[in-house]
C-alpha cells in the first residue's frame, strides 16, 4: 500500500535553532500515528510545515504521492489534510455554528455568494464531535476548554480531511472529557479516518495509535509500535531528561 | 554641497527630536499614538500662551509647555490607552479621534488663524554663503543634548532599566516584579513632555496652527517605520536619512516633492521590510 | 431575511416621501449625509468586515472624483462614461492599495494607507497642475442634476442600493468568510480558502463603492480641491460614522453617517466654526471606548434585555 503521507529529510531552522533536523517518516492511509516527544522536540513545528504554515529549509513533503511544498494552505486541505491547533484558535465573535460553517466553505467565491448555508450539515459535524443542538448557538468565550477543543475537531472534520494532524488535543480537559475525545477518535479511526496525533498524554494515546515515532530536538529516535517505542531505552532518558 | 549638508543636520536634528517621543510609545507600550502630533501642538500653543500672551520670561515658559505635554501624556494613559487594554487597532482608531478633538479644541480657545512663534533664540549664524538662524540651531544642539540625556537615562537609571525591560517582553517584567503599568504611565508622560519640547522648536520654526500635528505625525511614523521599531540610536540615523533625503530633494529636484519620497520610502520600507531597516532592538 | 428587508423598505419609502415635508436646507444636509453614508459602508467594507483599518480611505474615493472630475471638465466626456471610467480607475487603485494587504496587517497596514492618503495629496498639486488644478483644484464640474429635491433623490437611490447590495452580500456565506479574516486570517486559509482572493475580493468591492461615491459626489458639488480631500479629517469623519454605527453592519454605517451629520448641523447654531469637531469627536470617542461595536449593538442589546433572555442567545451580552 502507497503512504498517504510523506515526509523526507526534512530540515526547518528558525534563526539559530534546528526545530527540524532532517526528519523522514510516513503515515499509511487509514493508519494512525502517534508523535511524541519532549517540550520544544519540534512536534507542531512539524504540523506547520505540513500544513504549509511555515516553509522548511530542505527535504520533501509528499501527500498521496505528490509533492506539495510549494502549495500555500488553503491548498494543502483541498488536496485533503488539516490541523487543530494546541492552542484553540475559533473566530471568536461566531457561535459555534458559524465556526463550522466557515470550515465547509467551499473555495469559490461564486458559490460563497449564491449557494446558502447548510445548517443540517453543520448540525451533524456539531453532533458527531459531542455537542448538544443548544450548543450551535454559544460563542467560543462561554465555551469549556474540552468544548473548545471539540469546535477545533469539529472545524477541521467540516474541511473532509483524508488526514488529520492533532496538536495536543487533550491538554487541559477534565477526565471526563478525554474520554469523551477519545471515545470520539477512536470512532472516527474505525471509520477509516488517517491521522498523526501528538500528546502528552501518553495514557490516552497507547489505545488510539497503530505506531508511534519518537523525537527530540527536530529528530527521530524511536519508531514502532507504541509498545516498543515507550520502552526505548533514548525515549526514556529523552523523557526523564528534561 | 555645504548648504546641503548644514540644511541637513539642522532638519535632521529637529526631525530626530519630534521623532524620539513617538518612538519611546511605541517601543515600551507596542502600540502606536496617532495623538503624538497633538503634544506637539500642545506644546507649541502652551508656549505661545505663557510667553507672548502672558508675558512670561521664556524659561518657566518652557517649563510650561513641557509640563502641559507630560500631564497630556499621563491623562491619555489613564482614560484612554489603559482602558483598552493594549488592542493596538483601538488605541490607534481612539487616539487618532482624539487628535481631531484637540484640534477642535484650540480651535476653541485660540480660533483658526496661525500664529507667529518668536524665535526662542533671536540672531543668525554665517558659515560662508550659508545663513543659518540661531533658533534651529540650538534646536539641534537640543535635540541632540536630549537624544543624549535619554539614552544615558534609559541605561543607566532604575526607572529606566525597567522601561527598557517592559520594552523588550512586559510579560517577562511583570513576572520579575515591575510594575508594568507604572513604567508604562512614566512612559507616556515623557513623551508627552518630549513631543511639548519638539512642539515648541518645530512650531518656532514653521508656525502655529490648528492642523500643525498632522505633518510632526507623519514625519514620527516615517522615523518610526522606516527604523524598525525604536531603539534611540536608531530614530537618530532614519531622522538623518530622511532629513537628508528630504534636503537633497528641495535642493536638487523640487521643493514639491520633498514628502513624495519620504510616503514612496515609507510605503516601500512597509511593504519590502516590514520588521523596518534596522529591526527590532530594545530601546 | 423577510424583517429586516421590510425595515429596508420602510426606510425607502420614507426618505423618498421626505422631499414634501422638510425644508431644502434639510435635504441638502441629508444629500451630505448619503454621500457619507456611501464612503462609510465603502471603509466598512473592508476595514470593519476583514480587519484592515485603512486610514487612507479618500485616496480611492480622491481617485474616483479626480478621475470623473478631470475626463469631464478637461476632455468633455458625458458623464454616462465619466462616471464608469472614474469607477474603473478607482478599482485599479483598489488593486495598489491591497498589495501591502498581502504581506501585513494591523498597524502596519493602517499606516500604508495613511501614506497613500498623503502620497496622493501631494503628487496631485505637482504632477500635471494643467490637469488636477494643483492645489486649488477644479470648479465648474458639470452637475447631473440641479436642486435639492433631484439630487437628493438621486443620492439617495444611489446610497440606498448600495446599502442593500452590501448587506446581501454580507448575508451570505461570503460576508461570513470576510468576518472570519478580521477575527482569525490564519484559521480562515486553515480551513482551506484562499484569503489573498477573499481580500482582493473585499477591497475591489470597496473601491467600486468609493469610486462610485466618489465621482457622484464630485457632480454633484461640482468642485474638488486635494485639501478637503485628502485630510485626516475626512478619513476622521468616515471612520467615526462607522465606529458611532456599528461596523461590519453595513446598517451601522449608514445609522452613523445620519447621527453624525445632523449632530454636526444642530451644534452649528452653538458652535459655528470647526469647533464642533471637539463635541463630535469626544461622543465619538467616549461611545468608542464603551461600546467598540457601536449604536447597532447598543440597540440590539437594549432590545434583548426589553424581550427578555428566552429570545436572547445568552443573558450575557
Ligand atoms: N515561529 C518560531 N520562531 C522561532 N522558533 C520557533 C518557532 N516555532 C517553534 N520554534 C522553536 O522550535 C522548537 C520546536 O518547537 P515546537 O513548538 O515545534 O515544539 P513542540 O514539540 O510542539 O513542543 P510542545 O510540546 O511544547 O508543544 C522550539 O525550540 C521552539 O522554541
Ligand atoms: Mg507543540
Amino acid at each position: 500500500m502507497s503512504s498517504l503521507l510523506v515526509l523526507d529529510k526534512v530540515v526547518k531552522r528558525f534563526g539559530g535553532i534546528v526545530a527540524t533536523n532532517g526528519l523522514s517518516f510516513h503515515v499509511d492511509r487509514g493508519e494512525s500515528l502517534a508523535l511524541i516527544g519532549p517540550n520544544g522536540a519540534g512536534k507542531t513545528t512539524i504540523f506547520s510545515l505540513i500544513m504549509g504554515e511555515h516553509r522548511q529549509n530542505s527535504g520533501t513533503i509528499k501527500l498521496n504521492g505528490e509533492e506539495i511544498s510549494h502549495l500555500p494552505t488553503h491548498k494543502r486541505i483541498q488536496k485533503g489534510v488539516a490541523r487543530t491547533y494546541q492552542v484553540p484558535r475559533p473566530f471568536s465573535e461566531m457561535d459555534v455554528a458559524g465556526n463550522i460553517r466557515v470550515g465547509m466553505m467551499p473555495d469559490n467565491l461564486w458559490k460563497m455568494i449564491t449557494q446558502s448555508a447548510d445548517p443540517d450539515a453543520e448540525l451533524t459535524i456539531a453532533r458527531s464531535v459531542g455537542f448538544r443542538d443548544e450548543d450551535l448557538l454559544r460563542k467560543p468565550s462561554e465555551l469549556s476548554m474540552g468544548d473548545l477543543r471539540k469546535l477545533e475537531l469539529a472545524r477541521t472534520l467540516a474541511a473532509k480531511p483524508e488526514i488529520m494532524l492533532l496538536d495536543e488535543v487533550f491538554a487541559g480537559l477534565t477526565v471526563g472529557e478525554i474520554e469523551q475525545i477519545s471515545d470520539l477518535l477512536a470512532q472516527k479511526r474505525k471509520e477509516g479516518l488517517t491521522y498523526i496525533i501528538v500528546s502528552h498524554d501518553l495514557r490516552a494515546l497507547e489505545p488510539l495509535v497503530d505506531r508511534a515515532v519518537a523525537m527530540t530536538f527536530g529528530r527521530a529516535i524511536a519508531e514502532g509500535s507504541f509498545i516498543e517505542v515507550m520502552d526505548d531505552e533514548a525515549v526514556r532518558s529523552a523523557y526523564l531528561g528534561q | 554641497m555645504l548648504q546641503v549638508l548644514i540644511q541637513g543636520f539642522l532638519l535632521s536634528g529637529l526631525y530626530a527630536l519630534i521623532a524620539v517621543g513617538f518612538t519611546l510609545i511605541f517601543s515600551v507600550g507596542r502600540v502606536l499614538n496617532l495623538a503624538y502630533g497633538a503634544y506637539l501642538m500642545l506644546g507649541g500653543y502652551a508656549y505661545f500662551y505663557s510667553v507672548q500672551t502672558l508675558g512670561m520670561p521664556k524659561l518657566p515658559g518652557f517649563l510650561f509647555a513641557t509640563g502641559m505635554g507630560a500631564l497630556a501624556g499621563v491623562l491619555m494613559y489613564r482614560l484612554l490607552v489603559k482602558r483598552l487594554k493594549g488592542d493596538q487597532v483601538a488605541v490607534e482608531i481612539s487616539t487618532l479621534i482624539l487628535a481631531v478633538v484637540i484640534q477642535a479644541g484650540v480651535v476653541l480657545v485660540f480660533n483658526d488663524s496661525s500664529k507667529i512663534l518668536h524665535p526662542i533664540v533671536g540672531g543668525v549664524w554665517r558659515i560662508g554663503s550659508t545663513t543659518i538662524t540661531n533658533n534651529i540651531l540650538v534646536a539641534m544642539v537640543a535635540s541632540w543634548i536630549i537624544l543624549g540625556g535619554l539614552l544615558l537615562f534609559v541605561k543607566k537609571t532604575h526607572v529606566g532599566r525597567a522601561m527598557q525591560a517592559v520594552s523588550m517582553d512586559a510579560k517577562g517584567a511583570r513576572i520579575s516584579g515591575i510594575n508594568t503599568d507604572r513604567v508604562n504611565m512614566m512612559t507616556w508622560a515623557i513623551s508627552g513632555a518630549l513631543g511639548s519640547v519638539a512642539g515648541v522648536f518645530f512650531a518656532s520654526y514653521t508656525q502655529l496652527n490648528p492642523s500643525m500635528w498632522v505633518a510632526p505625525l507623519i514625519i514620527a511614523v516615517a522615523v518610526v517605520i522606516v527604523g524598525g521599531i525604536g531603539s534611540i540610536v536608531g530614530t537618530l540615523i532614519v531622522a538623518h536619512i530622511i532629513g537628508f533625503m528630504e534636503i537633497i530633494t528641495t535642493t536638487f529636484i523640487a521643493a514639491e516633492l520633498r514628502g513624495v519620497f519620504t510616503m514612496l520610502l515609507i510605503i516601500g520600507v512597509l511593504v519590502i521590510r516590514p520588521q523596518g531597516l534596522f529591526g527590532r532592538g530594545d530601546l | 431575511m423577510a424583517r429586516p428587508l421590510l425595515g429596508w423598505a420602510i426606510f425607502a419609502v420614507a426618505m423618498l416621501l421626505l422631499p414634501q415635508f422638510v425644508s431644502n436646507g434639510t435635504l441638502r444636509i441629508i444629500i451630505f449625509a448619503n454621500f457619507l453614508a456611501i464612503f462609510a459602508m465603502s471603509w466598512d467594507f473592508i476595514s470593519g468586515k476583514t480587519g484592515y483599518i485603512s486610514f487612507g480611505h479618500p485616496f480611492l474615493i480622491g481617485i474616483g472624483a479626480y478621475t470623473s472630475a478631470i475626463l469631464s471638465y478637461r476632455f468633455g466626456m458625458p458623464v454616462s462614461l465619466s462616471i464608469p471610467l472614474a469607477v474603473l480607475a478607482t478599482m485599479v487603485g483598489g488593486t495598489l492599495f491591497f498589495l501591502p494587504a498581502l504581506r501585513i496587517k494591523g498597524t502596519y497596514f493602517a499606516l500604508v494607507t495613511l501614506a497613500f492618503m498623503e502620497l496622493m495629496y501631494q503628487l496631485v498639486q505637482v504632477i500635471r497642475p494643467d490637469l488636477t488644478g494643483g492645489t486649488r483644484g477644479i470648479s465648474g464640474i458639470k452637475t447631473i442634476l440641479s436642486g435639492a429635491a433631484p439630487n437628493f433623490y438621486l443620492s439617495f437611490g444611489l446610497m440606498f442600493a448600495i446599502g442593500l447590495a452590501l448587506w446581501l452580500l454580507s448575508r451570505t456565506r461570503l460576508g461570513t468568510a470576510l468576518d472570519a479574516i478580521s477575527m482569525n486570517e490564519e484559521a480562515v486559509s486553515g480551513s482551506g480558502l484562499n484569503t489573498t482572493r477573499l481580500k482582493l475580493f473585499a477591497f475591489m468591492v470597496s473601491a467600486l463603492v468609493a469610486g462610485l461615491g466618489g465621482a457622484f459626489y464630485v457632480h454633484y458639488l461640482g468642485s474638488i480641491a486635494p485639501r478637503a480631500l485628502f485630510d485626516i479629517n475626512f478619513v476622521f469623519t468616515i471612520i467615526v460614522s462607522v465606529l458611532i454605527g456599528g461596523s461590519a453592519t453595513i446598517i451601522g454605517p449608514i445609522m452613523g453617517a445620519f447621527f453624525m451629520t445632523f449632530l454636526l448641523e444642530y451644534l452649528r447654531p452653538l458652535l459655528p466654526g470647526s469647533e464642533r469637531y471637539l463635541v463630535y469627536g469626544m461622543i465619538a470617542l467616549v461611545l468608542y471606548v464603551y461600546q467598540p461595536k457601536g449604536i447597532m449593538q447598543i440597540l440590539k442589546n437594549l432590545s434583548l434585555r426589553t424581550r427578555g433572555p428566552q429570545t436572547g442567545r445568552s443573558g450575557n451580552v
